[in-house]
């Protein structure tokens, strides 16, 4: 769908980019090349630096990801209470490693800097639904019901 | 507008408010480093290259924004503050990918400037080839000849053609051959100081010319009734003839300013006190010419290698048949001795070593034309006694057999006890290496060799040495850097200076082996041609005579041979700011070092090149294109260590681009150039 | 008798489970009023449930949505009463939270009962000039981590004469292991914004953005939700003046905390921060004059309005007035938010708010990843900006981090290396390729190839790095490393010479071994084993192992440890 379409209340002054930018990619889920160059024309930019705008927030996904968004808490308290064998358990689950999308499309894997559910730690997100206190069994349980959502679909 | 004063170390300025400190500097010819900074775009601040020090507080602050005030109080010049900007160009120089210079140059002990002569020969510019070459390599006909070529095994051309460097050394054949005789190059005028150089070979040779070219007259003392030293009676004349030899010699006289006296030997016909006295500085050059030891019973009853050589050199190459020949050894001399004897009439010429043909320190080429010539090798053998029976020569050898590697890293050979055989000569050579006889008067280190200062070729009081007699027998262009480096370090001493070698940075991709095909950048389409090949004269009149045994490239073949060189070097390295504050405030590329992000260079564009691996992230280009030539063409793309410039999408840059090129302009690096060095240039 | 029943449902309680516990009293609670409010700060204790009667309140902890716990809530039992502590509550000094967790935090009508809006009524009787000199007065400084006078930067923006200047509210709370302001916002939405339409007032801006981090999306709903509710009843409108409100989304970008480069994030621009001066109250948003506050910051204005400077100033330090909120997270029992009064010691917030077992802490890591370790040695330290920054930590915006004995500091130092080399706009070049050499140098040494020339180079650069970049991320990244080598050198000199991890936690440097005296054969380790590492005769391949505990975890009679690696 043309993005002008989700952009109807935004202004077209460029200081809402980002803006723009997060709406697209609520309803996209990414913003592609396409959408990207209709970006710039909307808000007559440089389609160069659009990318560059793009490019420089960790928000921003290039590439579609999968149904569901696994974001993996780094931050301070879920580093020291383990969120490395919370990645690991992931990988286990997922096979698929920060940063990638599997091959079905359900998962994608993200670290993210602090969710600010420090008191929780370890945790993670699943599309924006924080999980706390995370073990191995947790993170196979959890992960295993979206999997079933995802094929109920 | 006020007049505002402030102090740079410690001396007091006045300035006007707003005005930034690098403003303040420039106006009083203070000069401050800076990489982002650039007068066309808005401010950037983002090198620290140009960081100064706020006397008072103790702030480091990047003197291209920050304002003054009144009373301020500014470090430019302090230890801290030379520390700043070295740590912030190590850090520049720990990210950076690219050639400096080519790794052909950087092999090259001279340092000659080979990919720029091979451009000129490539184009039929042989004159200006000629005067490149000259400017590090004084005897181009004859190291054009008989240079062992390390170019050419560092040359990258490897990575495409293994085994088929760039033939590098043929183009100074070419442009010597055809030149020499109408070449002269810019002289300045003679001043009085006047030079001795003792030896006449090519450290001498180079240290005269060398001093000549910075308006030193000298004076060569040679031994010899020749000069030309190893040139002329080491390297027998089916190599290099010896009327290229004599050339290069009364090329001296073209320039006038450097009197040759031969037949005058050091410690009989002259005295180094003397000429000491005489002249306003000495060059010892005297070479290493005394035969090695085979550390064999009655070895005396053998001929030493390069004397045996000198002796046929001599005699203008008329010996007579030295019949059934033994030479020992594995270097260049036994190569050349047992060539020599072929052509001298020998049907039986053997070459022992006492390793595996591996291991010989020859040039392949020579071994292998020493084998077209007839010659049989002997391996693993170490003579142990030379006798001689009825007039007959006999040598004992023993078989060896290679164990661990030794300091040189090649296997050491160990005798295998109870394997003596012996075998008949007419004629032993042994070419086992030679050693210096060190001047009276002169220091030595524990080698025998004279030790200098290896900044600047000094040795003691006004004396100074070069070539194999500080080195031990080495290569015709290590003598003659050495030379030209001495020459370099009196020029200095004469006027109350000691010289040092500037201090050089090269950042390197890494030797050819370790890369491939898609670690090279093209700066123009790759050729798929092959080396071209020497010619050589018929095998027959090879065995027979004495006559040079190749031919010199045509200018066709060096025209094809030039389309191969894949031009190394940055196309930025005369003009890049990077390189040239590094060497200033002595960064290097090792001095930090980490990962690097690695780019594709983009070359699709016909005319520009755009290497990121090069950037330096100040965003100049991006300014330039934006507010200069109010086009948007490149921008950021990620951050943190990942940042890079790119084009939309990674697209290529538009045609129209070529017409424009200010970004290039103003690109303090060789991210983003001409891919046409004279036009980068 | 039961007013009303209240359910924590701030993201903490919802990542404990507290949305399902809503929903499940919602469903079966038919008497009463089953309400969702903000967090009290005791995150331990989540799912938390309020009971609120005729005279005083019931609070349950670590609810679960079962017929058993609501039968228990109904009754108030006994059952999983939460108990505030005597300790905690002696230290403890709720003004700025005061509300948090007990009202419904999207109920104009709940926050003006509790005396919401009443400061900003005050404040709009009062001269501009002296709201200015009433914030100067109280001492505030920014609750953000520099600590600059929230006064005299709003004195700067009201001498301004533009016809628009911005106020901006930095809601980006990006330091991992801090989230007061998430709390803040989440809890309290419009405490935060009568202070900046006090401020607006004050100052006469006539814009305010919020710039939010986009992961608290609970905080930009009830933001969202409270601006709705201002204009609708014209609560911006001051003395005549509309005042136009938007959040704004942040993008995920640490560095945009910068108040530079959160400008030009608002712009629509990368988020890169550029040199000062001109300071944003001369050259801010678009060019117009600007003021940037943390979310703190601009909840501690009703208080000071409310109570006036004189009252509010009598708490805390010389230097440091008012309370301030701490996140408490790591290695401690009671783990939450806390506000406690400038002044009070770390110890103090450890051991006796926090629980933590004396001589279990060997640290805590204060002001993230800008700030720095302080060790247990030091814990008498007042917390207040000056006596933290002369021990090399910051203030930062509160993030505390309680480090145990069983952690090791060269790791912790890398970790927050990690966190800020990722972050770095990438412009100067210390920032840029100065921190990632710290990184790649503390790699080597956890991995145990360090050597001292890579401690030498830590102590060289780190510095230089401090003095060779334009904004707060590069000038503060080698904080925690410099701090830790400051006061931890031994667990480098153990990495580096004796290739050992005192604390056992780097992967490299450590091995698993199983006690077989102790091992009953159970085999969990075995089947556990994700690399399939032990073998079924119980031995460890310790180059298959990749250290990821999961056979120490599955043990049932600790037979399994770790234990520094053996050499050849």
């Amino acid at each position: 769908m043309p993005v002008a379409t989700y952009l109807k209340e935004i202004d077209k002054d460029s200081s809402n980019l980002i803006k723009a930018l997060q709406t697209v990619q609520k309803h996209e889920g990414f913003i592609s090349d396409e959408n990207l160059k209709e970006l710039a024309e909307y808000f007559s930019m440089p389609p160069v630096e659009v990318e560059g705008v793009v490019s420089f927030y960790a928000q921003f996904k290039r590439s579609k990801p999968g149904q569901f968004i696994i974001s993996v808490c780094d931050g301070t308290a879920c580093h020291i209470k383990g969120s490395d064998l919370v990645k690991n358990w992931i990988t286990e689950e997922t096979g698929i490693e920060s940063g990638e999308t599997d091959d079905e499309g359900v998962f994608s894997v993200e670290t993210v800097a602090c969710l600010g559910c420090c008191s929780l730690a370890p945790v993670m997100a699943v599309n924006g639904k924080v999980h706390g206190n995370l073990s191995r069994k947790k993170v196979q349980k959890t992960l295993r019901q979206y999997r079933e959502e995802a094929h109920n679909d | 507008m006020s007049n505002i004063k402030l102090k740079i170390d410690e001396q007091e300025y006045s300035a006007e408010q707003g005005q930034t400190i690098l403003e303040v500097a420039e106006d009083n010819g203070i000069e401050i480093p800076t990489m982002c900074h650039n007068g066309r775009i808005s401010q950037t601040t983002s090198c620290f290259v140009c960081v100064v020090k706020n006397k008072e507080t103790g702030q480091f602050m990047p003197s291209c924004s920050t304002r003054v005030d009144d009373g301020m109080e500014i470090e430019v010049e302090s230890d801290d503050v030379f520390e700043m900007r070295q740590s912030a160009l190590n850090l520049l120089l720990s990210e950076h990918i690219g050639d400096c210079e080519a790794p052909c140059t950087i092999a090259c002990p001279a340092h000659a400037q080979v990919e720029e002569y091979i451009r000129e020969g490539k184009n039929g510019n042989f004159t200006k080839a000629l005067e490149i070459i000259k400017r590090k390599i004084p005897l181009p006909m004859s190291i054009g000849r008989v240079c062992p070529r390390f170019c050419e095994q560092d040359c990258r051309r490897n990575v495409v053609d293994e085994g088929q460097p760039v033939a590098i050394n043929d183009f100074k054949r070419l442009a010597a051959d055809k030149e020499f005789d109408n070449y002269l190059e810019d002289l300045p005028e003679l001043q009085d100081s006047k030079v001795a150089v003792v030896g006449g070979g090519p450290a001498g040779i180079s240290a005269a010319y060398y001093l000549r070219r910075e308006g030193i007259r000298s004076d060569i003392y040679e031994k010899m009734p020749k000069a030309g030293g190893m040139l002329q009676y080491g390297i027998p004349k089916f190599r290099l003839p010896k009327h290229f030899v004599d050339k290069e010699i009364q090329h001296f006289d073209k320039m006038g300013g450097v009197d040759i006296f031969t037949n005058q030997e050091l410690g009989k016909d002259i005295q180094l006190e003397q000429l000491k006295k005489d002249y306003d500085a000495v060059v010892l050059a005297v070479g290493s010419w005394k035969p090695g030891s085979m550390y064999a019973e009655g070895e005396e009853l053998a001929d030493g290698g390069i004397k045996w050589l000198e002796n046929v050199a001599r005699n203008d190459f008329s010996a007579e048949n030295p019949g059934k020949t033994i030479v020992v050894g594995g270097g260049n001399t036994a190569m050349d001795c047992v060539r020599t004897a072929v052509r001298l009439g020998s049907d039986e010429v053997y070459c022992y070593y006492r390793r595996t043909e591996k291991q010989m320190p020859a040039e392949q080429i020579e071994i292998d034309e020493a084998k077209e010539e007839g010659v049989q090798f002997k391996f693993l053998s170490q003579p142990t006694k030379v006798r001689k029976e009825n007039g007959q020569l006999i040598v004992t050898f023993k078989k060896m057999e290679l164990g661990e590697k030794d300091a040189s890293g090649r296997r050491r050979p160990i005798p295998i006890e109870g394997s003596e055989y012996d075998v008949k000569a007419d004629t032993v050579i042994a070419a086992i290496g030679q050693k210096t006889i060190a001047p009276e008067g002169s220091k030595t280190n524990k080698w025998g060799d004279i030790e200098i200062n290896e900044e600047n070729g000094y040795m003691a009081d006004n004396v100074f040495a070069a070539g194999d007699c500080v080195t031990g027998p080495a290569t015709v262009v290590e003598a003659v850097a050495a030379g030209r480096n001495a020459a370099l370090g009196i020029e200095a001493f004469l006027r109350g200076e000691e010289y040092e070698k500037p201090y050089e940075i090269n950042v390197s991709r890494g030797h050819w082996q370790s890369l491939s095909k898609d670690d090279l950048v093209y700066l123009k389409e790759l050729t798929d041609r092959k080396r071209e090949k020497l010619e050589y004269i018929p095998l027959e009149k090879r065995k027979n005579s004495f006559e040079e045994i190749t031919h010199t490239f045509t200018e066709e073949a060096i025209a094809r041979e030039g389309e191969r060189c894949l031009e190394c070097s940055c196309t930025d390295k005369h003009d890049c700011k990077l390189k040239d504050y590094s060497e200033q405030y002595l960064a290097g590329p090792e001095a930090i070092t980490g990962e690097k992000r690695v780019y594709e260079a983009d070359t699709r564009h016909p005319d520009i090149i755009i290497d990121r691996n090069k950037c330096i992230k100040c965003g100049t280009c991006v300014k330039v294109c934006k507010e200069v030539v109010n086009e948007s063409l490149l921008d950021f793309r990620e951050r943190g260590f990942d940042t890079n410039i790119t084009t939309a999408f990674g697209e290529q840059l538009p045609l129209s681009c070529a017409d424009c090129g200010e970004c290039i302009k103003e690109c303090p690096v060789g991210a983003l150039d001409w891919r046409n060095k004279e036009r980068a240039r | 008798m039961i007013k009303r029943i209240k359910v924590g449902t701030a993201s903490c309680g919802i990542a404990a489970g507290a949305d399902e516990v809503y929903d499940y009293l919602s469903k079966n609670v038919t008497d009463h009023d089953v309400v969702e409010v903000g967090c009290i700060g005791h995150c331990y204790a989540e799912p938390l449930v309020e009971v609120e009667t005729e005279d005083r309140s019931y609070f349950f902890e670590n609810v679960e949505p079962t017929e058993e716990d609501l039968k228990n809530i109904l009754d108030v039992g006994e059952e999983k009463r939460l108990t505030f502590r005597k300790e905690r509550k002696d230290k403890e000094l709720l003004k700025v939270s005061r509300l948090a967790g007990r009202i419904v935090p999207t109920s104009l009508q709940e926050y003006k009962e509790n005396g919401g809006y009443q400061a900003l009524e005050k404040a709009l009787e009062m001269d501009p000039d002296n709201v200015v000199e009433e914030v100067k007065n109280s001492g505030l400084r920014g609750r953000g981590g520099g600590g600059f006078p929230t006064g005299i930067k709003w004195g700067l923006l009201a001498a301004k004469e533009d016809e628009t200047k911005i106020l901006i509210c930095n809601a980006d709370e990006g330091d991992p292991g801090a989230f007061m302001d998430k709390s803040l916002m989440e809890c309290v939405p419009h405490q935060v914004m009568e202070g900046m339409l006090i401020a607006a007032h004050a100052t006469g801006a006539s814009e305010v953005f919020i710039y939010v981090r986009a992961e608290y999306p609970r905080a930009i709903e009830h933001l969202t939700t409270a601006i709705d509710q201002i204009i609708e009843n014209k609560i911006n409108v001051l003395n005549g003046k509309e005042i136009g409100i938007q959040v704004k989304e942040g993008a995920g970008a640490f560095v945009c905390g910068e108040e530079t480069a959160m400008i030009h994030s608002l712009e629509g621009k990368r988020g890169m921060p550029r040199f000062r001066p001109p300071y944003p109250t001369d050259d801010g948003y678009k060019g117009h004059p600007t003021v940037i506050n943390n979310v703190e910051s601009y909840a501690n204005v009703p208080v000071i309005i409310s109570e006036g400077a004189d009252e509010y100033s009598k708490v805390g330090t010389e230097g440091s007035k008012g309370t301030k909120l701490f996140a408490l997270a790591g290695d401690l029992e009671y783990t939450g938010i806390v506000e406690v009064p400038m002044g009070i010691t770390i110890g103090e917030i450890v051991y006796d708010i926090g629980g933590a077992e004396k001589g279990s802490v060997k640290a805590v890591q204060i002001g993230g990843p800008s700030g720095g370790c302080i060790p247990a040695k030091h814990f008498d330290t007042p917390v207040d900006y000056d006596s933290l920054n002369s021990l090399g930590a910051i203030m930062g915006s509160g993030g505390l981090i309680v480090i145990g004995n069983n952690r090791c500091m060269v790791e912790t130092a890398r970790y927050f290396l990690d966190f800020t080399a990722r972050e770095s706009c990438g412009k100067c070049t210390f920032c840029r390729v100065g921190n990632m050499r710290l990184l790649e140098t503390l790699e080597r040494i956890t991995k145990g190839n360090g050597t001292q020339a890579d401690i030498d180079l830590l102590e060289d650069l780190g510095p230089k790095i401090v003095d060779g970049s334009l904004c707060g991320l590069g000038q503060t990244a080698p904080n925690p490393v410099l701090s830790t080598l400051r006061f931890f050198k031994d667990e480098y000199k153990a990495h580096v010479e004796d290739k050992v991890c005192p604390a056992l936690v780097c992967n490299d440097l450590v091995e698993i071994e199983i006690d077989h005296d102790t091992c009953i054969e159970c085999m969990a380790c075995v089947k556990t084993c994700p690399v399939d590492a032990i073998s079924d005769d119980i031995e460890v391949d310790v180059d298959t192992c990749t250290r990821c505990n999961s056979c120490i975890e599955v043990c049932p009679v600790d037979a399994i440890s770790r234990i520094p690696l053996r050499g050849e």
